[in-house]
């Protein structure tokens, strides 16, 4: 039908290739396909290739089991992709690319709450206990 | 040594049922059908490959403590690369105390059969490959079936091919059930294995009993090959023996069960004596 073709040919103005999650799975299920996609298009809609897959949920042995085709990644930088900042998070994590400074800053700003969180309850604790 | 049973290499699987099918040959038809036969058998005979245990892989690439703590699970990332070879492929793991770290060899199978799978390989290995239900299988008879799902689900230099396939040997040379490897291609495995172990003597014994002369000098002659250094390769050597000396020296020289052995011999040779008189 005519009215369907004109829908799927969409052209878009301005944007670029982004490398992002895009999610999928069920309720209370992700799972996230690593994916290479116009930055206009919808999260979960046309892309130009898929790259790998992330399931966030532990599995068995107790491991989060990603999928990275290294090459095709490799071939859509060159292209001039850019990557969303989870993106960068995982690719980091792998090794492919430098540890991002959000991880490093996260894990400064976890360590540092959880440094005050051990110190604020004794002091929260004691006048508590006293009448 | 193998031996070429048609019958049994080309039993029957169990596959969908048809009905026979019949063709009308002439004399050369049917004999170059059986060539064929013979051919693809000697294909299917080809022995699998047979390795060292591999050693374990402990490499660490990277080394991040500060991001202990940030994460409970660790995080095993695959390389997706269709054209490389799975032996080349990288796959890290990123543990929660913040190694990045080569995956260790079970790992690299289980993740590699996730997304590449191969039929007839389970993610996780079936609980049959543990030695208690070995045993069970064994009293079925089941060897060569074992065998068959073991090539199928591990690779040649895994140590549970490895313990598999020496249970499984060990067993057969117990209770010498050596007939049902006969036609197959684990039988050379076999024969190797009892080779290294210097645990012939069943095997020759079996061979003894079922006229198969010239796979018992065949045999001895590999042990020779294996064990150069040994009293009975010297003395062939020296006095260039063939066919029953070489067996009587090598009985005498090298076995354990040296009765048994004669009298298998005797046996046979009064058969011989029995058969041309006749």
């Amino acid at each position: 039908m005519v009215q369907l073709g004109s829908r799927l040919l969409k052209g878009y103005r301005g944007g670029h290739v982004v490398i992002r999650f895009a999610l999928g799975g069920c309720t209370n299920r992700p799972f996230y396909r690593i994916v290479a996609a116009h930055s206009r298009r919808a999260r979960d809609g046309k892309y130009l290739e898929q790259l790998g897959c992330l399931d966030p949920l532990p599995n068995a042995h107790g491991e989060r089991v990603a999928g990275l085709n290294l090459e095709r990644l490799r071939h859509w930088l060159g292209c001039g992709a850019q990557l969303s900042r989870p993106a960068e998070k995982l690719l980091g994590l792998a090794g492919f690319l430098p540890l991002h400074p959000m991880t490093v800053t996260g894990a400064e700003r976890l360590r540092r709450r959880r440094a005050q969180e051990a110190v604020a309850p004794p002091t929260d604790g004691s006048p508590g206990d006293a009448p | 040594m193998t031996g070429l049973n048609l019958q049994k290499v080309f039993r029957p699987v169990k596959k969908e049922l048809k009905p026979p099918k019949y063709k009308l040959m002439t004399e050369a038809q049917l004999e170059e059908a059986t060539r064929k036969a013979i051919e693809e058998a000697k294909e299917k005979l080809i022995m699998p490959p047979v390795l060292n245990e591999r050693e374990p892989i402990d490499d660490v690439l990277a080394e991040d403590k500060f991001l202990e703590g940030t994460e409970t699970t660790k995080y095993v990332f695959t390389d997706l690369t269709y054209s490389i070879p799975h032996r080349e492929r990288f796959i890290v793991v990123r543990e929660p105390n913040g190694i990045l770290r080569k995956a260790t060899w079970e790992e690299r199978d289980r993740m590699i059969q996730i997304f590449f799978p191969k039929e007839g390989r389970r993610v996780i290995p079936p609980v049959v490959f543990k030695d208690e239900h070995l045993v069970t299988v064994f009293q079925q008879d089941r060897h060569e079936d074992i065998l068959n799902m073991c090539i199928a689900q591990f690779e040649p230099d895994s140590p549970d091919y490895i313990r598999v396939h020496h249970r499984t040997y060990d067993d057969i040379e117990k209770h010498a059930k050596y007939d049902l490897l006969r036609s197959t291609r684990h039988f050379g495995g076999m024969v190797w294995y009892l080779l290294n172990k210097k645990k012939t003597d069943g095997l020759l014994i079996d061979m003894i009993h079922r006229d198969l002369l010239d796979d018992a000098t065949s045999l001895i002659t590999l042990y020779h090959m294996l064990h150069p250094e040994c009293q009975s390769a010297n003395e062939a050597k020296e006095r260039k023996l063939q066919g029953v000396d070489l067996i009587k020296i090598f009985v005498k020289t090298e076995s354990q069960r040296e009765g048994y052995i004669q009298l298998a011999l005797q046996a046979y040779e009064e058969a011989m004596a029995t058969s041309t008189a006749s």
